[in-house]
């Protein structure tokens, strides 16, 4: 589903992303796990087409990212680090327009905006202002706009982040309900939200990727839980 | 096409939200009204070509601070980000934008049209030239917007984008007073690229290619490089 071949990028002198490769298969659900400022954003945004790899390719359902970038756009659902919302809008209103821009049918705007209020649990709330939500509902409505086209790949950056211990409970069951019908990246710097939802760990330090496997590979034959295994691999390479 | 006009709904709907533009709305009016009847009760000529000249001064002071926001807020608040990973080109994005900025002008605009009927009342009006007048303003008001809008796209903070284009805004504007400094090509040059020459023949009735050419040339260059500069993250 998606093939990342050498990705470098470069921000100024700055090495960013060095040499990265990786393939994801349809339905993985793969968490990316790095520190603060590993790159784990700047790898979503290339897979995203947001920002262009300085080398490398990015194939996704068969076509290049760069070349395909508006084809690519509609397969891929994205939360980035900060949820994108329009601040005076209301809740319905914002997902109406998100669906417009993903090229959601007319006919099925309103059902798909019925859908991913159910979905994400703000059918009570579908009219409140979003400047007027706390910090977990505005996660729950940025998860609401990258699923309203029912996109084949789901990509979430930090979708937990800054949120209290409740609100992660519950955007967390929303990605788990979501993750049966799609192929979902995740990154996090929180190695429980990893354990909890995804198979397969993509560890990122300094703009490399230092351990590629599964989750049960990564445990194996060891007594070590994943925060052992992450500090580990951190202090090798 | 469904996209521009979505994103236009949107930004219109984004004006009548804020009370900057309740507040916009009100004053220019206001101060349209009085200039208005300043003018009126002055000269004793059932014409609108003074009105004009204010409006078009104001308008200078004005369109900045309704432009000042498009791209620059989406860029404070992250939205950009979600704009530029929708399946929305950049041309489509621009377009709406400007779209929604040049209805709410055009309403603004709208509502000075009472000043027609006033003159058409109590005078005999040139009505020819009430009609290019209102095209001639509307004309220049579009390219403000349209420059109001690359501006915006330069930078994530709005005071920067209002600032810059009350620059560019005040040269297109008042290079005309640099015109007694100049002689020749530079003299030619200056009439040229200054609005001034050019809403001047608007009023008097005047539609010359050359001013249609003049502002529809600039706010076509304006939304190309907008759409260049949303791109430059293609190219760093």
């Amino acid at each position: 589903m998606i093939i990342a071949r050498s990705i470098t990028k470069y921000f100024g002198g700055f090495k960013a992303l060095k040499d990265i490769s990786f393939e994801i298969n349809k339905g993985e659900i793969v968490g990316f796990l790095g520190l603060n400022g590993a790159g784990k954003t700047t790898l979503m945004r290339i897979l995203t087409s947001y920002l262009p790899a300085t080398s490398g390719t990015v194939i996704i359902g068969g076509k290049d990212v760069a070349r395909d970038s508006l084809a690519i756009r509609k397969k891929i659902g994205y939360l980035p680090e900060t949820p994108p919302l329009y601040s005076n809008m209301t809740i319905r209103d914002y997902l109406k327009f998100a669906a417009q821009l993903k090229d959601v049918p007319l006919k099925r705007l309103c059902v798909q905006v019925d859908r991913v209020l159910e979905e994400c649990n703000l059918r009570d709330s579908q009219h409140k202002t979003i400047s007027t939500l706390s910090r977990g509902y505005k996660q729950r409505v940025g998860i609401a706009q990258a699923i309203i086209n029912e996109p084949e790949v789901l990509i979430l950056d930090e979708p937990t982040s800054g949120l209290d211990p409740v609100q992660i409970l519950q955007v967390r069951n929303l990605i788990k309900n979501l993750e049966y019908k799609r192929t979902v990246i995740l990154s996090t710097h929180i190695l429980s939200e990893i354990q909890q939802i995804a198979q397969r760990v993509l560890i990122i330090k300094s703009g490399e990727i230092v351990a590629d496997d599964s989750l049960k590979n990564l445990l194996k034959d060891t007594e070590l839980n994943l925060e052992d295994v992450f500090l580990r691999f951190h202090a090798k390479n | 096409m469904n996209k521009i006009l979505a994103i236009a709904k949107k930004e219109l709907k984004t004006y009548f939200k804020s009370p900057v533009a309740y507040i916009v709305l009100i004053i220019t009016i206001s101060v349209f009204n009085i200039f208005f009847f300043l003018i009126i009760n002055e000269n004793r000529e059932a014409t609108l070509r003074d009105v004009f000249k204010v409006m078009e001064f104001l308008f200078v002071f004005i369109v900045p601070l309704l432009t000042m926001k498009i791209f620059a807020e989406e860029k404070f608040s992250g939205t950009m980000e979600f704009l530029m990973t929708t399946p929305t080109t950049n041309t489509a994005i621009v377009l709406g934008k400007y779209l929604g900025s040049l209805i709410f002008f055009t309403l603004i605009i709208a509502m000075t049209s009472s000043y027609y009927f006033i003159i058409e009342f109590f005078g005999q009006p040139d009505r020819l030239a009430v009609v290019t007048g209102y095209l001639g303003i509307w004309l220049e008001g579009a390219l403000f917007i349209a420059i109001g809008i690359l501006t915006s796209s330069w930078t994530g903070n709005q005071i920067i984008a209002a600032i810059s284009s009350y620059v560019i805004l005040f040269l297109l504007y008042f290079s005309i007073s640099f015109v007694k400094y100049s002689s020749g090509i530079t003299e030619t040059l200056i009439r040229y690229i200054g609005t001034w020459t050019h809403a001047e023949n608007f009023s008097l009735g005047l539609i010359a290619t050359s001013d249609m050419v003049y502002y529809l040339s600039g706010i076509f260059i304006c939304i190309i490089l907008t759409r260049l500069s949303i791109e430059n993250r293609l190219w760093r």
